[in-house]
């Protein structure tokens, strides 16, 4: 173990140990330091915060998921029985297809969308500061404001923005939220309008990334605008094009906040997402909170969710060249 | 560097000072007893000044009692781990439904002994009584008034759409015809459900009940019957044929309310009691408002689903402050009910604050007690009480039903998916819908025995 | 590739110059351009217009003919109340304070975390690295139900942190992505500057506090960044933790008071609560961006 000075820096400085600077070396600079005083006084914020808040309930929720709790008396050793009943749950089936409508559908609109809007945006020569900041307002937007206001826009009546919007066009009025059928359409809509400046921000600096010789070799060769986007532009911006894919389902998949406060889960459970199905065990259900059941499906989302990141790296690995 | 590092050290020390505050606050060692007891959230300045000065007088009367207010709602998912966390207040209330789930685990405090000295401990209404007593009798929760569903009306719509205020629909068909005329004469939604947040089930259980139904035999779930598919295909008619329910469906109690006082719904069934947050939350218009008696089937089982709401403490609570709590509760929610002094000040001070003074409610004792402090307050009634007579002088008439009492929320919740869904398609297969709602409520009956 | 070759490259995308100068392109460009800069007009800025204006229209004017401009006149006292009945001012408040306290835990957090795996580099720092990175793929659903638990009774400590602020500022800290953020530019920077300052007599405080924090702006405004916008984001934590109503931030008192608040003054209240994000981007513009930008740079 070295030696370890724990007086104060500032007041004596170094001066035992002038040697170890000359000393060449695998080890850092500051080689006395490893495991002394000051390092971990350096580490504890964060071993603590990680500790407490993160490993420990990651931790905790895995117990969890095999015992009753009510949080009054201890908890009880239950086996599988709360994954039996998330299981045997109907509304877990509703669930999952709700949210895999939603990330399919989030998909379809918030993935090429931004893409097309971030190549269109690269090319601006003026004014790309104004661009970038009308497509980015709606992410600054608090996602509660943005959720409130739209669900003043989607009211079904004749009298409700979209449908006096519409109206202009001729286009009937529609339910949107109230409506089974749209509902979860009308929800993407909103999340699509609020994350996807985000997204083009990404890929607009990831386009002004691209190396233009490459481009002039292109054109040298005679490609023409389509071919080079197909060619170049696309291939180099295939590793974010991946990342952001796997972000966007990951994400998605734990959508809360727009079927919270849109819908509450309706009309008749068409919203009702597995991030809402967890909150319910756990912080509607009047017997007290079904903790156990909640950390079941937690732990069972995110285990679907890492099987599905792992397999995907995997999958990319060989797509993606670097 | 220094300075920096001083810096560094005040903004720690603000913001945990910042952080305790915000914390549990210990309670000062003044000798008196203080206890926390709720206050509704969202009120007007009046009513809370309405509130304080019975905090005031309460203090008065008893001087080693030192009273704080919380503004605290009770939810049903959140309240076990409140409980846990310490961050209920002491005296706090409950809904009829809620409160004997509430006793039978334990979850408020067992005041039964300072219960029972209290003096009119006997005379309660024994049907009402029963919803905050434990099995042994003893009374844990005390109730504070009681309410039977009542079907209100928009009065102003009414006149708009050429019907008569003064003789608002008595049949459930009248309550469609009128409907259908309010939203074609006026644009606005004729008639209007609760749909959410357990609400649905509950308004659905009032009409299936209206119709002389049951959603359970006091053991089993009896979801599919005649009377339920009356009132779904009632629903389904007013919804889909005569388009008379308006645009929006997704409400709870709190926001059907609020679209009513707004002037947009014609009639809607909720508890009889509602005018006080309709025009103290909401700003109702009072020449707005009627109130009358929701329709009963000719049958014998056809009956008016009662509540109510307890008053219960907090079992955090020392057994001085539980003392202190029950005196609170006398003195703030009971004594209006059984002492004419205290009648009258309630009154008076609500009057004052111009706080709604003779909603109507159910008798909580005995009809004879409810009369004799409706004269006592007469001269501050503030209510259009003309507007409510359909009411008033016909909901004593009727049977009054309690809350099922198994798994009543949960069952509810099953129901909230039928009433939604009938709502929202078009073609709902009504059978499939209740054969999947009765397997649900069963299974939520089951699991909850 | 010469010197004007190089000048003119840095200049170009996609379309290099000659593609400009044939006219199909040009004006299609322009079409395209153009579409583009309406689309994210209307949809970026029409719906907070929208709100300004109905935050200023009494609420029957906003129900019936929702597209008009003040067909009544202005309604100021919607602002007014909102800020003083309503008691905006003391939610917002209480968002401000929630972000100031998570900023500034996670900024120690990372910083010093960061600092002593990259600079200090302790025995077990591909240990702990490993772990802090391994938290970055558990979704964050895992944590909601036992940190909720945990919050209720925490370790050591006597009493719940149930409606105290401490529940939200210190979960916010344990982000492994910050750590990772800072980490990696502790990595980077130049260790001559570390060994002459060491030299000169300078322990690892004094190094971290003179030496590598100066010299970390730019990533600090980025942490920084994100850490507000989180803070400011978040709704189902503080929804969770902070019951008692005093307590509550911006995001989770919003829906509720939609319940008992009229119309307009709701409005009201959603503008002002928008107003300080959108304020703050407008004028920090740079570094919302780079940092957005950035973000995905590092994802990526």
């Amino acid at each position: 173990m070295t030696s370890t000075d724990t007086r104060p820096a500032g007041v004596t400085g170094d001066r035992a140990r002038p040697r170890t600077a000359a000393r060449p070396g695998r080890r850092g600079p500051l080689a006395r330091a490893r495991g002394g005083l000051p390092t971990l006084v350096f580490l504890a914020p964060m071993l603590i915060v990680f500790g407490a808040f993160s490993w420990l309930p990651i931790g905790r929720a895995v117990v969890m998921s095999f015992q009753r709790t009510n949080l009054v008396a201890d908890p009880v050793w239950v086996g599988f029985a709360n994954f039996q009943q998330v299981f045997a749950d109907p509304q877990l089936w509703t669930a999952v297809q709700n949210t895999a409508y939603f990330a399919v559908l989030a998909l379809l609109f918030g993935y090429p969308i931004p893409l097309v809007a971030a190549i269109l945006m690269s090319e601006v020569r003026r004014f790309r500061g104004l661009f970038s900041a009308l497509a980015y307002l709606p992410v600054v937007v608090p996602p509660v404001v943005a959720v409130l206001l739209w669900k003043l826009f989607y009211d079904a009546g004749e009298d409700g923005v979209f449908n006096t919007v519409l109206g202009w066009a001729g286009l009937g009025p529609y339910a949107w939220l109230q409506d089974a059928d749209i509902v979860m359409p009308s929800l993407v809509l909103e999340a699509t309008w609020a994350a996807a400046g985000g997204t083009v921000i990404i890929y607009l600096a990831a386009l002004t990334g691209v190396d233009p010789s490459l481009y002039e070799a292109a054109e040298i060769d005679g490609a023409g605008v389509w071919r080079k986007l197909w060619h170049i532009t696309l291939p180099q911006l295939r590793g974010i094009l991946l990342v952001t894919f796997i972000l966007q389902i990951i994400g998605t998949a734990q959508v809360f906040l727009e079927p919270f406060l849109f819908t509450d889960g309706g009309p008749a459970n068409r919203t009702l997402t597995l991030l809402l199905l967890i909150y319910r065990y756990a912080f509607t259900n009047s017997l007290g909170g079904d903790y156990g059941a909640a950390a079941a499906l937690s732990l069972l989302l995110a285990l679907v969710l890492t099987a599905f990141s792992v397999l995907y790296f995997r999958l990319t690995r060989s797509w993606s060249g670097s | 560097m220094l300075t920096s590092r001083k810096a560094a050290a005040a903004l720690t020390a603000a913001l945990t000072a910042a952080g305790l505050t915000a914390c549990s606050d210990d309670e000062p060692d003044d000798g008196r007893t203080h206890i926390t007891v709720t206050i509704d959230a969202g009120l007007e300045q009046d009513a809370i000044d309405a509130f304080n000065t019975r905090i005031e007088q309460f203090e008065d009367a008893n001087p080693d009692i030192a009273v704080e207010t919380q503004e605290y709602t009770w939810t049903a998912g959140t309240f076990t781990a409140q409980l846990a966390g310490g961050t209920l207040p002491d005296v706090f209330v409950v809904p009829f439904t809620d409160g004997r789930g509430l006793i039978e685990r334990g979850q408020i405090a067992d005041i039964g002994d300072l219960t029972a000295a209290l003096p009119y401990r006997e005379d309660y209404n024994p049907n009402i009584a029963a919803a905050g007593e434990d099995p042994e009798g003893d009374m844990w929760a005390i109730p504070i008034s009681a309410y039977g569903q009542g079907l209100h009306y928009n009065r102003t719509l009414f006149e708009a759409a050429g019907l008569d205020p003064d003789a608002p629909p008595t049949t459930w068909a009248e309550i469609r015809a009128a409907a259908a005329t309010i939203s074609e004469e006026t644009g606005e939604a004729g008639y209007a459900v609760m749909t959410n947040d357990n609400t649905g089930g509950w308004i659905l259980t009032t009409v299936v009940n209206a119709l002389g139904g049951r959603t359970d035999d006091g053991t089993a779930a009896t979801i599919d019957t005649p009377q339920m598919r009356e009132a779904l295909a009632d629903l389904q008619a007013m919804r889909w044929d005569d388009a008379s329910m308006g645009d929006n469906f997704l409400y709870d109690w709190g926001t059907i309310n609020q679209e009513f006082a707004s002037g947009r719904i014609g009639m809607y069934v909720s508890g009889g009691g509602n005018y006080g947050n309709l025009f103290t939350q909401n700003a109702l218009n009072p020449d707005d408002y009627g109130l009358t008696v929701l329709p009963l089937a000719d049958s014998p089982d056809a009956g008016v689903l009662g509540g109510g709401t307890l008053s219960a403490v907090s079992p955090n609570a020392e057994a001085a402050e539980q003392d202190a709590a029950v005196k609170w509760i006398d003195f703030y929610y009971m004594e209006k009910l059984t002492v004419q002094e205290a009648a009258v000040a309630d009154a008076e001070v609500k009057a004052e604050t111009g706080q709604p003074v003779g909603a109507p409610e159910l008798p909580v004792f005995d009809k004879a007690t409810y009369d004799e402090v409706q004269t006592w307050i007469a001269e501050y009634v503030n209510v259009p009480v003309d507007q409510m007579a359909p009411y008033t002088s016909q909901v004593f008439d009727q049977p009054l039903l309690n809350e099922p009492v198994h798994a009543t929320q949960e069952v509810y919740a099953v129901l909230d998916t039928v009433v939604q869904t009938v709502l929202t398609e078009e073609d709902a297969d009504v059978d499939a819908l209740l054969a999947q709602a009765q397997a649900d409520a069963q299974a939520a009956i089951d699991a909850a025995a | 590739m010469n010197a004007t070759g190089r000048s003119s490259a840095a200049d170009r995308g996609l379309l290099a110059p000659t593609d400009r100068k044939r006219p199909s392109v040009r004006w299609s460009t322009r079409l395209a351009h153009g579409a583009l800069l309406a689309v994210l007009a209307v949809a970026g800025l029409g719906p907070m217009l929208w709100l300004l204006k109905a935050a200023t229209t009494p609420t029957q004017d906003t129900l019936r003919t929702p597209m008009s401009l003040w067909p009544n006149g202005f309604d100021f006292a919607n602002l007014v109340e909102a800020w003083t009945r309503v008691e905006i001012d003391k939610y917002f408040l209480n968002t401000i304070a929630l972000a100031a306290g998570s900023w500034a835990v996670q900024l120690l957090v990372a910083a010093t975390g960061g600092y002593a795996l990259a600079v200090l580099r302790p025995r077990l720092g591909r240990l702990i690295s490993g772990a802090v990175l391994a938290t970055l793929f558990v979704p964050s659903v895992v944590l909601l139900v036992p940190l909720y638990l945990t919050v209720l009774d925490p370790p050591l400590i006597g009493t719940s942190m149930l409606n105290t602020f401490w529940a939200v500022w210190l979960p916010a800290g344990a982000s492994a992505f910050n750590v990772l953020l800072m980490q990696r530019f502790f990595a980077n920077l130049p260790r001559e500057i570390f060994e002459a300052a060491r030299v000169d007599g300078a322990g690892p405080y004094r190094l971290f506090w003179s030496i590598v924090l100066p010299m970390s702006r730019p990533i600090i405004g980025v942490v920084s960044v994100f850490a507000v916008i989180a803070s400011w984001k978040d709704f189902l934590w503080p929804m969770l933790v902070l019951p008692d109503p005093d307590l509550q931030p911006l995001s989770v008192r919003l829906p509720i008071l939609q319940q008992f608040v009229e119309l307009d003054v709701f409005l009201a209240a959603l503008a002002i609560s928008s107003l300080i994000p959108i304020a703050l981007f407008l004028v920090f513009q740079r570094m919302f961006l780079s940092g957005a930008s950035l973000g995905g740079a590092v994802k990526g």
